[in-house]
């Protein structure tokens, strides 16, 4: 990668919508992700006909025996552009880790690249009735066979190895960690569509929740859902005819490449590493720095994540994050604190994967966040998945 | 005997698994670059060879934790909860890890304790027919695989 993302000023988010986040509702997820994508182009002020391009990363990220199909268990671009009725010129999935941060790329590049004047961005999510990452499986073939037959399978215990890790270098309490989630359900009782809705936790609630893996507790997780988030992206001059505020792609990075391990295992020392390789690379594609960040969000499908992110961007030491949390420096209502869970992250919403991080950065950036609007709120960062797989992007509001 | 799942062994992995029922801990090495490789695969890690012809060579089974966590959820049938799983670092190359069951049992945790660097030496565990899947025991020399 040469440097500088070129188009970091010509390409614009102009649109949202998001559904309701429900455990099991009614509708199937397609028919949602229908009425959601029609929401966030009207919110944009434009016609269904107008939008030629549809990018989407439809992963279902179970490890769980579950049927798959296509407008039930994940909405492709594919099935989104034929049930919308529109003739498109661009479609793309992105297959990768980090999924929202690897979508936004593909759909800002298509914008800079003139592949379609407007892009629908979507992230559909399925929450199945069986449990989700629970499998029946007997036999193990492929890469799987160095880990299932010992008992290491799923994401859980991945995480608890790597969360250990940190605590046991770091001296990290469990205290700390109840303030993550605390913090996180604070945030995201306060946002309308979130599961969590007007239900805060408390660090009582955490310290009582029963271990899944120890050191990780069920409310360590986030909590697995069905919902739907949209945006739409356009290009700079198309956005100056449209209702908001445009929020720009400063740039993106993704991580990678890892050490090869037997599959899900993730030592400390490799997220760190692949994860400082993201934030420099981050930082020249973007030409921000980290110091010019006002509006971290990081992310927490594990809450752990929420440490190593810290740590990874640079916003405090490698080792220092427990800490900083614990001294109520993460607090969103403390304006000299970093507000890295503004949004809730997915531990306040519902398994949303990286889309409240997404999401709170172009509220707060396009000055839509209502009575949760942040005074400052000018380069924001979105992060998705580990620091070692996954993915940020850097966003800059208007002017 | 028990429900848990077993290994299907391929082309590749047939050497590891046979050794394994002999109760006998073995790693791929590349023939190339002589590199130790946990969970080969078509391509070496270490050389980029994609003709690496991997063999599986013993080890001496000793190596020390790295990480540990216990599982009282098991996504898997045929597991009885709890149980800890280790990352070990073999000592035969800087940074080789494996994952395994510890047999000690959860009480380890505690009494003698786990702590990054503790020694460990492999053990394994008999699955099925012909099946042993390697595991690890503390190494200093108290049996605690026996209720």
């Amino acid at each position: 990668m040469s440097g500088r993302f070129e188009p970091g000023r010509r390409v614009a988010i102009v649109g949202y919508a998001h559904s309701q986040v429900e455990r099991h509702p009614d509708r199937t997820l397609g028919i949602t992700t229908i009425d959601t994508v029609r929401a966030a182009i009207a919110d944009a002020g434009l016609d269904v006909s107008r939008i030629d391009g549809f990018v989407t990363a439809a992963l279902f990220p179970t490890a769980g025996d579950h049927a798959r199909a296509d407008g039930v268990t994940s909405v492709s671009a594919n099935w989104l552009a034929q049930h919308l009725g529109v003739d498109p010129s661009y479609v793309a999935g992105f297959n990768g880790m980090g999924q929202i941060p690897g979508g936004v790329a593909i759909a800002a590049n298509a914008v800079a690249a003139g592949a379609a004047d407007y892009v629908v961005f979507h992230r559909a999510l399925h929450n199945p009735r069986a449990r989700y990452h629970g499998s029946a499986t007997t036999e193990f073939g492929g890469a799987q066979q160095w880990t299932a037959p010992a008992g290491f399978f799923g994401p859980v215990a991945m995480i608890a190895l790597a969360y250990n890790e940190y605590r046991q270098r770091y001296g990290a309490t469990d205290e700390a960690m109840a303030e993550v989630c605390v913090e996180a359900r604070k945030n995201g009782s306060r946002i309308p569509w979130s599961y969590w809705h007007d239900r805060p936790s408390s660090v009582e609630e955490y310290l009582s929740a029963p271990m899944v893996v120890d050191p990780i507790r069920r409310l360590d997780c986030d909590l697995p859902v069905e919902g739907v988030a949209a945006f739409v992206l356009t290009t700079e001059d198309r956005a100056r005819h449209l209702p908001h505020q445009p929020v720009f792609v400063a740039g993106y990075a993704s991580a990678m490449p890892t050490r090869h391990r037997v599959p899900m295992h993730w030592p400390l020392d490799d997220i760190m590493a692949a994860g400082s390789g993201l934030a420099e690379r981050l930082w020249r594609h973007s030409g921000v720095g980290i110091g010019d960040v006002d509006l971290p969000q990081v992310y927490d499908g594990f809450s752990p994540f929420v440490y190593f992110w810290m740590e990874a961007l640079g916003l405090c030491p490698v080792g220092e994050a427990h800490r900083v949390v614990e001294e109520g420096g993460i607090d969103s209502d403390d304006p000299t604190a970093l507000p890295v869970l503004s949004g809730g992250g997915a531990i306040g919403n519902g398994r949303m994967h990286g889309i409240p991080q997404m999401l709170e950065c172009y509220l707060q950036l396009a000055g839509r966040a209502g009575d949760r609007q942040r005074e400052r709120a000018s380069v924001a960062i979105a992060c998705h998945s580990s620091p070692h797989l996954g993915g940020a992007v850097v966003y800059r509001a208007d002017g | 005997m028990s429900d848990r799942p077993v290994p299907v062994p391929d082309e590749v992995t047939a050497p590891f698994w046979e050794a394994a029922r002999r109760h006998e801990l073995t790693v791929a090495r590349c023939t190339a670059c002589e590199a130790r490789v946990v969970a080969p695969g078509s391509v070496c890690p270490e050389c980029g060879t994609t003709e690496p012809a991997f063999r599986f060579d013993p080890v001496s089974g000793n190596g020390t934790l790295r990480s540990w966590a216990v599982v009282r959820q098991s996504f898997l049938p045929g597991f009885e909860v709890p149980f800890v799983l280790v990352d070990v670092e073999l000592d035969e190359q800087v940074d080789l890890r494996m994952i395994g069951r510890l047999l000690d049992g959860v009480a380890a945790i505690d009494e003698p304790g786990l702590s990054v660097g503790t020694p460990v030496r492999v053990a394994f565990e008999d699955v099925a027919v012909d099946v042993a899947v390697p595991a690890f025991v503390l190494a200093d020399g108290t049996d605690r695989t026996r209720p």
